[in-house]
């Protein structure tokens, strides 16, 4: 539906149309065609501050997620044994201790330990240990459900967009009518049909994210695939009988790469509040699974007497969400020379 | 070629889309596991009361005749030729069927819940231009400066927080800390309370009534409101600002500046208009992330809109109902997307009403 104005007029936010007219910044035509790479976005990305508090910020929820994933399958719950108590298995402290220093209607401020500097939720667990663990869910999470939307729609807006014709419109089509269902409500239809008893819901729901983000990416790749069919390259492959299949694959795709990698990267973002909005409603993680947003879908019936439980999941999927739209926003202002936003 | 042409061709346009929409929704929800009748009547019914409520919601019948009889049964204009065969028949109407759950045909159950979602995203996104448009403005105008700088930052947090998140925070703090606002259900502006009947309508009563009333509906709406809306104001905020700064560059703002014309009038007069078409796009696009907000919003402060019917109707197995709501959530959206199309054609004039495709 919403592809079908004039091209002429409409402009995509995120799209980088590298046929237009640059502005008098004194750099030719030729030199400013090589600087759009891949490579000359990330050298640009080195003068942002802003971006490198993205990456700084996603390089320590990454780092989190990979200690807590080795924590759990290597060190069997080292970590958490002897920093804090086990999320799950341990033992149980006080049920919901305010955090270190709050004092509330059960307990006074001397009660409250280093020891669950978060406090604790209704069943004694300790709610920092809880967050550590769901960093790995979350990264995860919008890892994959974005290589998943990433590869598909990539993939599938190439063919539509190279091969032209029957074959374009029909995907197309397709494309726009899985966008006019509304996302979340998509991905819940999917879930309660894929894992009625919702055993692997947290995987159906990644799944469901990425086959829901496939149009997005499709439409962007489509877009920059019609400029780069023109070029000469492409031309000389056919004309010297390379396969359909291998232009795409060596050609096209690598060529349009840096649009999709900025897409890709808010993209992971969203998964994120998307999954934990999911779980929220219960169609993604599931208890007693440390998500963020099952911890806060258990904090909403404890909001009146425990207000941190509902505080912390909240903020750390706000930082981690942060750190990845900084990232796609430098990588944006880096990958098109036109915009100097900072 | 008019407006009004490119508005009728843009609609022929949406027909086979909806197609579309009916299909995936009727086979995806079809393929939930799991037999309502089952549900309904427990592990061991009578064969003849199942065989009997299988033909009353149409269950026997092969899935290809039902999803046959349900694209025209939603359809507003078919010719049906599955019941009344070897004749073709005129059917009028828009019929999605009896919801298993409730018992009540779904377009009734639509109809109470529609009005409430509506106004919900109605005022959110009220809320949401109200803010933003202003503040991209100011932005892109200060560029650079503490102003901008703050803007900024409050749209990327607008981006990356959930609303529903934000939903919770709000209720703790002006629901149950301050006593504020209400933190359940919405009230819908036309539904007055009794005592309204009895004064008459002329009456100073009757309209101190109304008021009153009115103060209580915005009140119950703007927790909800701030909820939903601050994700689209972020992301409104986020492209106004943008689109702005690009206005801003052009080179007939460069010739105003050289002739004089001040700052201001440059922004009313010039920038603005043109500046606004991405916003449109995006409004007319985050139509879809603003149902889903709507389902969690609803959830987070117990409003019965379509958002939570759409989770019974899971919850439920429920297939008539998920299939409606889902169904008039795309044909919303498909609404949405033209009416954007349109107001950037009307804002537009160089819109060639897509002439050359056709």
């Amino acid at each position: 539906m919403s592809g079908e104005t004039p091209p002429s007029t409409r402009d995509e936010p995120s799209e980088i149309d590298l046929t237009a007219e640059r502005d008098e910044s004194g750099v030719e035509e030729a030199e400013m065609e090589a600087r759009v790479g891949l490579s000359y976005t990330l050298s640009q990305l080195r003068r942002d501050p802003t971006a490198l508090a993205g990456l700084a910020i996603i390089s320590v929820t990454t780092t989190v997620a990979i200690v807590a994933t080795i924590d759990a399958w290597v060190l069997d719950y080292w970590f958490a044994q002897n920093f804090w108590y086990h999320p799950l298995r341990g033992p149980h402290a006080e049920t919901r201790l305010p955090p270190y220093g709050v004092s509330n209607t059960f307990f006074d401020a001397s009660q409250t330990t280093m020891a669950h500097p978060l406090g604790t939720d209704n069943r004694g667990r300790d709610v920092a240990v809880r967050l550590f663990y769901g960093t790995r869910i979350a990264i995860t999470v919008g890892f994959l459900s974005t290589t998943i939307g990433m590869v598909g729609g990539t993939l599938t807006g190439a063919v539509a967009g190279y091969y032209g014709g029957w074959i374009d419109d029909v995907l197309m089509r397709t494309a726009e009518m899985l966008y006019a269902i509304p996302f979340l409500i998509l991905v819940i239809v999917i879930v309660s049909v894929l894992d009625p008893q919702r055993q692997n819901a947290l995987s159906v729901a990644m799944i469901g994210v990425g086959i829901a983000s496939m149009p997005t990416f499709a439409r962007l790749i489509r877009s920059r695939v019609f400029s780069v069919r023109e070029e000469e390259y492409v031309e000389a492959a056919e004309a010297a009988g390379v396969k359909d299949r291998w232009i795409i694959l060596r050609h096209v795709i690598p060529n349009s790469f840096a649009p999709v990698l900025v897409q890709a990267t808010l993209q992971i973002g969203v998964a994120i509040l998307i999954i934990a909005g999911l779980s929220f409603l219960g169609f993604g993680a599931q208890p007693p699974q440390p998500s963020w947003g099952q911890m806060l879908s258990k904090a909403r019936g404890l909001m009146i007497p425990n207000p941190w439980f509902s505080i912390f999941p909240g903020i750390c999927i706000l930082l981690t969400v942060v750190g990845f739209n900084l990232l796609g926003d430098g990588l944006r202002d880096a990958a098109d020379p036109r915009i100097q936003n900072k | 070629m008019g407006l009004l042409r490119y508005t009728v061709r843009r609609l022929l346009q949406a027909i086979p889309v909806m197609i579309g929409i009916v299909t995936i929704t009727f086979f995806l929800s079809n393929a939930v596991p799991g037999d309502p009748v089952d549900v309904m009547l427990g592990p061991s019914p009578a064969q003849r009361q199942e065989a009997a409520i299988r033909a009353k919601f149409g269950l026997d019948k092969p899935l290809w005749l039902r999803y046959i009889n349900y694209l025209g049964d939603v359809s507003p204009i078919w010719l049906s030729t599955v019941d009344s065969f070897p004749y073709v028949a005129p059917e009028y109407g828009i019929d999605f069927g009896r919801s298993i759950n409730y018992g009540t045909p779904v377009s009734r159950k639509i109809k109470e819940r529609l009005p409430v979602t509506l106004l919900l995203m109605g005022s959110a996104f009220t809320f949401a231009l109200v803010t933003a448009v202003p503040l991209g403005v100011i932005s892109a105008h200060r560029r650079n400066q503490p102003t901008d700088h703050v803007s900024r930052i409050v749209a990327l947090i607008g981006v990356s927080t959930p609303s529903f998140w934000i939903g919770l925070q709000l209720i703790i703090i002006f629901a149950f800390e301050l006593s504020l606002l209400p933190s359940n259900s919405l009230v819908m502006p036309w539904n007055l309370p009794p005592p309204a009947a009895e004064a008459g309508l002329l009456s100073v009563e009757f309209w101190g009534i109304v008021a009153a009333h009115q103060v209580t509906v915005v009140k119950h709406l703007i927790l909800p409101t701030i909820t939903l809306g601050t994700l689209q104001m972020a992301a409104i905020t986020r492209i106004e600002r943008s689109a702005m700064l690009e206005q801003l560059s052009q080179e007939y703002v460069r010739l105003a500046r050289a002739y004089g014309v001040s700052d201001s009038k440059i922004l009313r007069k010039h920038a603005f208009r043109p500046a606004q078409l991405p916003v449109i796009t995006i409004v007319g696009l985050n139509l879809t992330t603003a149902f889903g907000g709507a389902v969690l919003t609803e959830t987070v402060f117990e409003i019965n809109g379509m958002g939570r019917l759409i989770l019974q109707g899971v919850l439920t197995i429920d297939y008539p109902l998920i299939m409606g709501t889902t169904v008039v959530f795309g044909v919303m959206f498909v609404i949405g997307v033209i009416l954007t199309d349109i107001s950037y054609a009307y804002i537009d004039p160089r819109v060639s009403y897509g002439d050359q495709e056709a």
